[in-house]
This record gives structure tokens, C-alpha cells and sequence, in this order.
């Protein structure tokens, strides 16, 4: 198992410098634009010209073309195989093999949803790669998100890690037990209940004593808190989130007048 | 206002400490079947044990930020399924509170209501997001349906009629054992505890009704499946 936390790469660069909450909104507005464009080749040339630039701005390049590859390319070849042969409006063959053949149109259908994704995630890991996901939640509360909201993520993703490494343990010592996790089907389902009963209730003894203490911290009090991060934002920034504002709006308003 | 009242008060420090750790719990479970090379996913169990213990604002709560967390530290393909995580907590919840969670034949009804809902839900998202095929096996019952010459939408719908009850039935099954192994004076702190309390019966007679409930409900799937696709 992968006992790593997030995607951050913490480096210097004008990428990492921005606002938290500007990024998100750039992520939203390649997203949106991106399916929302009647025109076939938009995808491709957001990805290209505005994705791979940003990250290679960001300093993050090489790890954002490997994780895009790496998480993305199951898909593509699954997405490229079914739907270039099972396309339902499929009429022109490129090529034919027994019974299957090769649609035009599949091919094309699937290379806009393949685009499309591919802007989607890519654009979320520009995101990640250069925030941490601790500044984002600390900036999101200072702007008014609830702070239970931010203490759930921030604290999850604190107790990912430890929970792996808790699994691991039980996972191990169940095997020198000979708990069989390799065997038949039956045989593995059977393993389950041995790694998940200690896993949980092991965790869950904890909820109630980290209750108690966040209580006695006065995480229920109701005045307004103070934030231990400093987070720039400049009126630049505002102006840029205005922007991708009016552009996404412009985006969907283009796409509801032209269909 | 009730109704905002009765959510805040699903809403106490207990469910917020254990909303993270239900979190980790679908994450590392999620990964653990992976790793037993398990053809099911569960990884939507912490998200009923909230939507049982805590309520169904809680469990929908859960659902959606578990699918965040995935998306931000796993895989950003994670994010555009949240609505469907969301709609399984929040029908467990509410199964929960009709007291469809106190004993196991009720349970498996619970996973079969999850699973309907989660077959509605994702549908669209398939379909519009990525065409129908996605990167799981079960594309492949979906590629089928469409050579033999059904539409788009029923033949992914379909497919998720036929893959997500198994799963969620599983999922709503192991929550029911971790809730049965937990001591009463714990589950007493959460919230909707009382959702959580056992029926006693007679394990014969559960059994009898169990098969009847599960036939029943296979029936009536199999009929709507079949008019539905003419």
C-alpha cells in the first residue's frame, strides 16, 4: 500500500505563490470550458498550451506529465478500445477484424471524452501538485468555510497514514498467523473480516477520547479564530478570480444560447 | 426551523471525530480488498456507519468528502463521482431511521435500496462524463449491451443494476458487523444510537424471510430491468 499524503512537491515558484483560492478557480474554469466547447480540438489545446505550460511555470513538470500518464492511461486504452468498437453510432469502418471493426466515429467520440478527462484531472493536479491540501482548507475557512469542514479534512488526511500503516501491522501479523490472503476467491473473502475487525475497532476506540479533547481545546466555542498560516492574496488575484468567473459563466452561457 | 435544527443536532463533537476516521476507514478498506484482489470495491463502509450512527446529513456528508479526500491524495477521477457517494449515505441514513438496520435480513435490504440509488446516480455521470465506459471491468457488460443494440443510457444503467447490488449488500453487511461489535455505552454517544439498536428473532425465522425479502426484490428488479429495455 501507498503510504503517501498527498501529491504537493514543495518547490519556489509563481505557480506556488498564488492564492490557493485563484487556482482552484483556474481548475474550474479549464474544467467547465472544457466540456462545455462545441469546438473538437479545444481540449487538446488547453491541455497543451495552458495545462502543460502552467506546470512546467510551477516548476512541477516532469511529476505532472507522469502522474497525468500514470493515472489516465488505463483509462484511455479501455476508453480507445470499447468505444472505436462499440460506438452506437458507429457507420464508417477504418478496419475490420472477424466480427469487430473499427468505427470513424467511435475513434472521435472517444478521443473529445479522453481530452476532455484528461483537461479534467490534469488540471486538478496543477492544483495539487504546487498546494498543499492544509493551505487550501486554511484559506477556505478564512473566506468563511465552516471550521468543522476543514478540521474533517485536514484531520483525515492525518489519519490516512496512520490507518495504512495500522492495516499493514494487522496484514502481517495475520499472515504469520496463516491467514490465508492469496488463496481461491472464497478463500480471500474469508481473509476480510480478520484484517478490517482490528483494523476499525482499533480506530474507533480513538474517536471518543480525540472527542473529548477537542472539546476541552474549545473547538465548539463560537468566536471567531485565528489562522497559524499566513496565506498571500493580492487584488491582482481578485481581479484574475473575477475573470475566470466571467469566463466560466461565459462558457456555459455559450453553451446553453448554441445547442 | 426544524429541519435545520435536527441536522445541527446530528451534528455533535462525536460525529465530527468520527466522520475522519469513517473516511479512512473507506480509503484503507477500499485498498485493502485491492489488495485481496476482492471483485467488489467497499469502499463506502464508513460512510454507512456514519449514515447509521450519526444520521443521513451526516452520511451524505461523509460520502461527498471521502470522495474529495480520494480525489486530492489518490486520483483526481475520483471528484465527479461524489454525488453518488453522497446519495449512498443519505439513503442509508434514512433506511436506518425506518429501522431497516436492526437486523441482518433488514440490512440487506438496506444494501439493496443503497445499490438502486447508486445505480440512478452514477448513470448520468457515465454517460455524460465519460461516455458510458469507464476504466472498471464491468464496462465490458456495458460494451455488450450496446452491440446487441441497446441505447446508451439503459445499457449503462443496466449494467449498474446488475454490478452495484452485490457490492452494496456486502458494504451494508460489514458496517452491520462492526455495529454489532461495538459496546452499547459507545454507541450511545453518537447521535441516532437508536437506529443501531438490535431486534432479537429467532435466527431460523430471519433466515426464511431473508430468502423470501431477497427473492421478492429480484423479481421486481428483473421486471422493471426487462421493461425497461422493451
Amino acid at each position: 500500500m501507498r503510504n503517501r499524503l498527498s501529491f504537493y512537491i514543495p518547490r519556489q515558484s509563481l505557480i506556488h505563490d498564488l492564492n490557493p483560492l485563484t487556482k482552484l478557480a483556474l481548475v474550474f474554469t479549464f474544467i467547465i470550458v472544457a466540456f462545455s466547447s462545441s469546438w473538437y480540438w479545444l481540449p487538446t489545446i488547453l491541455f497543451f498550451f495552458g495545462l502543460v505550460p502552467l506546470s512546467f511555470i510551477g516548476k512541477v513538470g516532469k511529476a505532472f506529465l507522469r502522474t497525468t500518464f500514470r493515472l489516465l492511461l488505463p483509462l484511455f486504452i479501455f476508453l480507445f478500445v470499447m468505444q472505436s468498437l462499440f460506438y452506437p453510432g458507429g457507420v464508417t469502418p477504418l478496419l475490420s477484424l472477424w466480427i469487430f471493426s473499427v468505427k470513424l466515429e467511435g475513434v472521435q467520440f472517444a478521443y473529445l471524452t479522453g481530452t476532455r478527462i484528461l483537461v479534467m484531472v490534469s488540471s486538478f493536479l496543477v492544483l495539487l501538485l504546487t498546494t498543499h491540501p492544509s493551505t487550501l482548507m486554511s484559506d477556505l475557512t478564512r473566506r468563511g468555510l465552516p471550521g468543522a469542514l476543514a478540521y474533517i479534512i485536514t484531520s483525515t488526511l492525518q489519519i490516512i497514514p496512520q490507518m495504512q500503516g495500522k492495516a499493514n501491522t494487522i496484514i502481517d501479523a495475520q499472515r504469520s498467523r496463516g491467514l490465508d490472503t492469496e488463496g481461491n476467491l472464497f478463500k480471500r473473502a474469508g481473509a476480510l473480516l480478520p484484517l478490517v475487525g482490528p483494523l476499525v475497532f482499533g480506530s474507533l476506540v480513538d474517536v471518543e477520547e480525540r472527542a473529548i479533547a477537542i472539546e476541552a481545546r474549545a473547538f465548539n466555542a463560537p468566536c471567531k479564530k485565528t489562522s497559524l498560516i499566513e496565506i498571500s492574496d493580492t487584488g491582482f488575484e481578485t481581479a484574475l478570480r473575477w475573470f475566470f468567473l466571467l469566463l466560466m459563466l461565459a462558457a456555459i452561457g455559450s453553451r446553453i444560447w448554441l445547442s | 426551523m426544524k429541519l435545520i435544527d435536527s441536522i445541527k443536532k446530528d451534528f455533535n463533537t462525536m460525529t465530527l471525530v468520527l466522520i475522519p476516521v469513517a473516511i479512512a476507514i473507506n480509503v484503507v478498506i477500499g485498498q485493502i480488498v485491492v489488495l485481496l484482489r476482492l471483485p467488489v470495491y467497499l469502499d463506502s463502509i464508513g460512510t454507512v456507519l456514519v449514515a447509521v450512527l450519526c444520521g443521513p446529513w451526516a452520511g451524505a456528508l461523509t460520502g461527498t468528502l471521502s470522495n474529495i479526500i480520494w480525489g486530492l491524495i489518490i486520483d483526481p477521477n475520483a471528484f465527479p463521482w461524489f454525488p453518488v457517494a453522497l446519495f449512498i449515505g443519505f439513503v442509508a441514513g434514512w433506511c436506518a431511521i425506518g429501522g431497516l438496520f436492526k437486523s441482518w435480513w433488514k440490512v440487506v435490504i438496506t444494501g439493496i435500496l443503497i445499490a438502486f440509488t447508486a445505480a440512478i446516480v452514477s448513470t448520468p455521470i457515465a454517460v455524460y462524463l465519460y461516455g458510458g465506459i469507464t476504466a472498471s471491468g464491468s464496462s465490458f457488460i456495458t460494451a455488450f449491451l450496446l452491440q446487441s443494440g441497446r441505447d446508451l443510457v439503459s445499457a449503462v444503467l443496466s449494467t449498474n443494476f446488475l454490478v452495484e447490488p452485490v457490492d452494496k449488500i456486502a458494504t451494508a453487511l460489514v458496517a452491520f458487523a462492526i455495529i454489532q461489535g461495538l459496546s452499547t455505552r459507545y454507541i450511545s454517544r453518537f447521535p441516532r444510537s437508536e437506529n443501531a439498536a438490535q431486534e432479537k428473532g429467532k435466527r431460523s425465522t430471519q433466515l426464511i424471510i431473508a430468502i423470501a425479502v431477497a427473492v421478492v426484490l429480484v423479481v421486481i428488479a428483473a421486471t422493471v430491468l426487462v421493461t425497461m429495455l422493451g
